[in-house]
């Protein structure tokens, strides 16, 4: 009657092997990549193909997601420059947006962002992005100065306050950009695991411990709808950070 | 976690200053008393970084709003 001992899911269960052939870019991850890519081109080109005045539904909702990043996210953090980057925060947040979205969908059941590559990906692009807008504007001496220099300190302070300032714009920002997003979706992916191995594990023991099954099954469930939402904000949240960042650097001085 | 709310650009920016802080002086401290051998520079480092984040958060979000509005403030 020894029962084999629960093995609880693990970072293990996040590396796949290769669906064809041995190379590593044809792992699971790297599909759903690819597919959500196909998935968002099409989506949008559907959707802005035949553009009416009356929409159709397809356009509508293409419209809504489109209007929600150019005017909530854009408009509002950025200010009248925005226009120039509504183009990547669109594509930043819809790419995110699909792949956590895959984490409850039935048969992929993978948040691609449970993989550290890929966030960290999106990051080096906005932390380009935000570093060249602002050098841009107003040149590197400049940017460094205000970016280290806050105006109204005593002198002597600044030796204190310049290297925290200096790390915070160049390591810690594209650090916790790329590890909450991460962090959000591997222990996301990781509960629901654990609910639906540990129920499965239940339903394969003595009879009283089956009835729990149903409970972890259940909480499996609920907290796939909780993740949904956990997922949307991700994705939101990337992208407002990613506009704060950009709003920052344009601005003038802090 | 932090709500979805716009207020996430300011509790993460306050978060990263606070991380910043006390990495650098908390590093600084450290490599001191590992070069120095001595054991009370890790602490100073820390205290300094923390109080470093304090007033780097007091002076965006408090002095700085008080004076203009921060474009990264506005919501």
């Amino acid at each position: 009657m020894a029962q084999p001992g629960f093995v609880p899911p693990s970072s293990s269960d996040f590396f796949y092997n290769p669906s064809f052939g041995s190379s590593i870019v044809a792992t699971k991850p790297v599909m759903l990549l690819l597919f959500s890519v196909i998935i968002i081109t099409a989506f949008f080109t559907l959707s802005a193909r035949k553009s009416a005045v009356v929409p159709s539904r397809l356009q509508f909702a293409g419209e809504a997601v489109y209007g929600f990043v150019r005017n909530g996210i854009g408009q509002d953090v950025i200010g009248e420059e925005f226009q120039r980057f509504t183009p990547f925060l669109f594509a930043i947040f819809t790419f995110i947006l699909t792949n956590n979205l895959f984490g409850v969908v039935p048969f992929m059941q993978f948040p691609t962002m449970s993989h550290i590559g890929f966030p960290v990906s999106i990051t080096i692009f906005v932390y380009i992005v935000y570093h060249w807008v602002a050098i841009k504007k107003k040149g590197l001496g400049r940017y460094l100065k205000e970016m280290c220099f806050m105006p109204g300190v005593p002198k002597p302070i600044y030796i204190i306050l310049a290297p925290v300032e200096f790390l915070t714009y160049f390591a810690v920002r594209p650090l916790t950009l790329a590890m909450r997003l991460f962090g959000n979706m591997f222990a996301g992916h990781l509960l629901l695991l654990l609910f639906t191995l540990g129920g499965e594990y239940m339903l394969k023991s003595a009879a009283f411990v089956k009835a729990f099954a149903v409970l972890s099954f259940g909480l499996a469930i609920g907290l796939s709808f909780f993740e949904m939402g956990i997922e949307a904000l991700q994705a939101y949240i990337f992208t407002l950070l990613a506009a704060l960042y950009i709003a920052g650097a344009l601005a003038d001085e802090h | 976690m932090a709500g979805g709310t716009p207020d996430d650009g300011a509790f993460w920016t306050i978060t990263s200053y606070l991380i910043a802080g006390l990495g650098f002086w908390g590093g600084c401290g450290f490599a001191a008393d590992h070069f120095l051998k001595t054991g009370y520079w890790t602490l100073i480092g820390l205290l300094l970084g923390m109080g470093t984040g304090f007033y780097l958060i007091w002076i965006r979000f408090i002095r700085d709003d008080l004076n203009k509005p921060d474009p990264r403030l506005k919501k």
